[in-house]
């Protein structure tokens, strides 16, 4: 195997290769940092006309887009509170308060070298552990799945912001948004009230752009002459260096970048859930957890790690077993087929070149990030923060309509996602923590999919739930963060009431 | 308005959205009515420390010691930002998207405080322009077609 790998390198390395890299990556990270616009559509658009084209060069240009498009999608998360792509919602958290506190420059440096590390990682781990790695996939049922969607909500909704119930009220109220239309296993209409709009259910992305981007643009239509953004914001210090940053965060790095990989072999779990993940975990481990959500860098080189790692690292069941694990991966299947190579355990015998080729290109792109990213990309989208304020929020929102519009082409969404805003407006100033609204919406169909499948399987045995090894670990990894949390909260009142008396 | 009372209606306002998705999911069917009810009684659960708290401390005559923002900072330019954006969408299917989305640049910026036309207008062209390289030219992505335009 290994030899094979060796001997692809020539041809990941070929000029052509190398164009599609460059050019790859550059309309990644554009279609990144553009709100409603995703690698998904970017890929499924670009593939027809690599059709004439090598494997090689096509295969070049669905991995540039492919990591690109995961840094890009740091780039509004930081600047503006927009997450570009659903994977930087966890880099909205730390990044926009970082550029509120005038080290926008620092968190985009740090966004861009944490993706970088995330995806050689990933790549990494692509290359040398796919075959075990793709048998860990198949010990995933519908009860581990399950508990990986509650893990992920309840701990988000604990650890962010400082009221637990109102963390929890959160999440609920994501979860009952979630169940809005078509019941996907029964067929059965929810919450819909015989309203045609609401039968496919709250999109994603409308929600998204909604509860995070609109109430910061509403926000700073209110400051009138009030400079928004603190205009030393991309002046970075002498400590923020790469080598200063590598010093400061090569822990978190590997912490979300492990993370990261072990979710994105999972199929569906998605870069979302390893951002958050990664997140949650820094945040649990940091000496200064209260500063997390106020512009604390860790957050942000947590979250880009660990949604970067799942990339590559996604591609393994779909290399090694022929099942792609999430949208991107069944388009690189698709690409396979398309310039003849079938996929599946064969494909490592009949084309080596090809596959071991591709892997190199995740590689390489993950590389290519800190050059195209930090020294392109960043400083282009970073002028838009030297707008007037007045400027910028007529602007923002234009973007915002045509993200939401090319999404599915219909004005309403436009009017749901303002209803949206305006509940995240409300929400924000009474204080309830947002990021628990959207894992909600994100997380409990999923966590509902799989225990309905589960006691499909079981026939009604609730048990199966507890006995699982897998799913055990995972109970006993969310008991701890819960009894922690309680732990904390009793010493913190211990401490206030003796302080009191 | 106080933290507390904040809390106290939010509280209240969280039991009747529970209590209404639990009541509603008792009709769905079979197991499509477990997570329904489940997340309607968990949030009427959750609901109840916040109104316990906050109700305990109204009566017990403590102010929330949080800081309390307002609600809203400046309702004339929050109105105003709103009523343009109603009016940006409503506009947008007939008038098209990039007249729209120009004009709406073009009234909101000056309603916002800027007073440089030109840089208002130099900035929409811009911006526009660009939209419109990316959109329609390289991603061919269909948009409200523009008034003048249509048939």
């Amino acid at each position: 195997m290994f030899e094979s790998l060796l001997n692809a390198l020539p041809v990941a390395l070929q000029l052509g290769s190398l164009i599609s890299l460059v050019v790859g990556t550059l309309i990644g990270i554009m279609i990144g940092a553009l709100p409603g616009l995703n690698p998904v559509m970017a890929i499924a658009l670009m593939l027809p006309l690599t059709y004439g084209f090598d494997p090689v060069i096509a295969l070049g240009l669905v991995a540039g887009i492919y990591n690109g498009s995961m840094y890009g999608g740091s780039i509004p998360a930081i600047l503006l509170n927009i997450p570009g792509t659903p994977a930087a919602i966890a880099t909205t958290f730390d990044g926009y308060p970082m550029t509120r506190k005038g080290q926008g420059g620092l968190a985009l440096k740090t966004a861009c070298w944490s993706s970088a590390i995330g995806g050689i990682v990933s790549a990494l781990a692509l290359m040398t552990l796919a075959p075990m790695l793709a048998k860990v996939t198949l010990a995933f049922g519908p009860s581990e799945y399950f508990w990986v969607a509650i893990f992920g909500l309840v701990s988000i909704a604990v650890l962010v912001g400082k009221d637990i119930s109102k963390g929890m009220l959160s999440a609920l109220l994501g979860v009952i948004i979630g169940l809005v239309g078509v019941d996907a296993i029964s067929g059965a209409e929810r919450y819909t009230f015989g309203t045609l709009y609401l039968v496919g259910g709250f999109d994603l992305l409308i929600v998204l752009i909604g509860l995070y981007a609109v109430p910061p643009v509403l926000e700073m239509a209110e400051k009138r002459n009030a400079s928004y953004f603190n205009a030393d914001s991309f002046r970075v210090t002498a400590g923020d260096g790469s080598l200063g940053l590598v010093r400061r965060y090569w822990r978190t790095w590997t912490r979300s970048s492990v993370i990261g990989v072990c979710v994105g072999i999972l199929p569906g779990a998605g870069g979302n859930l390893a951002a958050l993940l990664s997140y949650n975990e820094a945040k649990r481990r940091a000496p200064d957890p209260e500063t997390f959500g106020t512009g604390n860098p860790i957050g942000v080189a947590a979250a880009e790690s660990g949604n970067s790692a799942d990339n590559a690292s996604a591609m393994i069941p779909s290399l090694t077993l022929g099942i792609p694990g999430n949208l991107i991966a069944a388009l690189v299947l698709g690409a396979l087929m398309i310039h003849g190579l079938q996929p599946g355990p064969q494909l490592f015998t009949r084309s080596p070149d090809v596959v071991f080729g591709f892997m190199w290109q995740l590689l390489l792109t993950a590389m290519l990030l800190l050059l195209l990213g930090g020294m392109v990309a960043t400083r282009l989208f970073a002028q838009i923060l030297r707008m007037p304020t007045a400027l910028l929020v007529p602007t923002t929102l234009v973007l915002m309509a045509i993200g939401i519009y090319t999404v599915n082409g219909n004005v309403t969404d436009l009017y749901v996602m303002l209803s949206f805003g305006l509940i995240g407006y409300l929400l924000n100033r009474l204080a309830f923590p947002l990021a628990p609204v959207v894992l909600g919406v994100l997380l409990g169909p999923m966590a509902e999919q799989n225990l309905r499948l589960t006691m499909l399987i079981s026939q009604n045995d609730w048990t199966v739930l507890f006995t699982r090894p897998i799913s055990l670990g995972i109970i006993i990894l969310l008991a701890t963060i819960l009894l922690s949390q309680l732990w904390k909260a009793l010493r913190l009142r211990g401490h206030s009431s003796k302080r009191a008396s | 308005m106080p933290m507390t009372y904040r809390d106290f209606f939010s509280g209240i306002a969280f039991l009747i959205i529970g209590a209404t998705t639990a009541w509603m999911g008792k009709d769905f069917f079979a197991d499509a009515a477990y997570i329904p009810i489940g997340a309607g009684i968990l949030m009427g659960v959750f609901s109840l420390p916040l109104i316990w708290r906050s109700s305990r401390s109204l009566l017990a005559r403590h102010p929330s010691s949080q800081p309390v923002m307002a609600l809203v900072d400046h309702p004339g330019r929050f109105l105003a930002t709103l009523g343009c954006c109603l009016v940006y969408y409503t506009a947008l299917p007939s008038v098209g998207f990039y007249t729209t989305s120009a004009l709406f640049i073009i009234v909101l910026a000056p309603v916002l405080g800027e007073r440089r036309p030109v840089v208002v207008l130099g900035i929409t062209l811009v911006f526009i322009t660009l939209l419109y390289g990316l959109f329609a030219m390289v991603l061919r992505r269909p948009l409200p077609v523009e008034f003048f335009l249509a048939s």
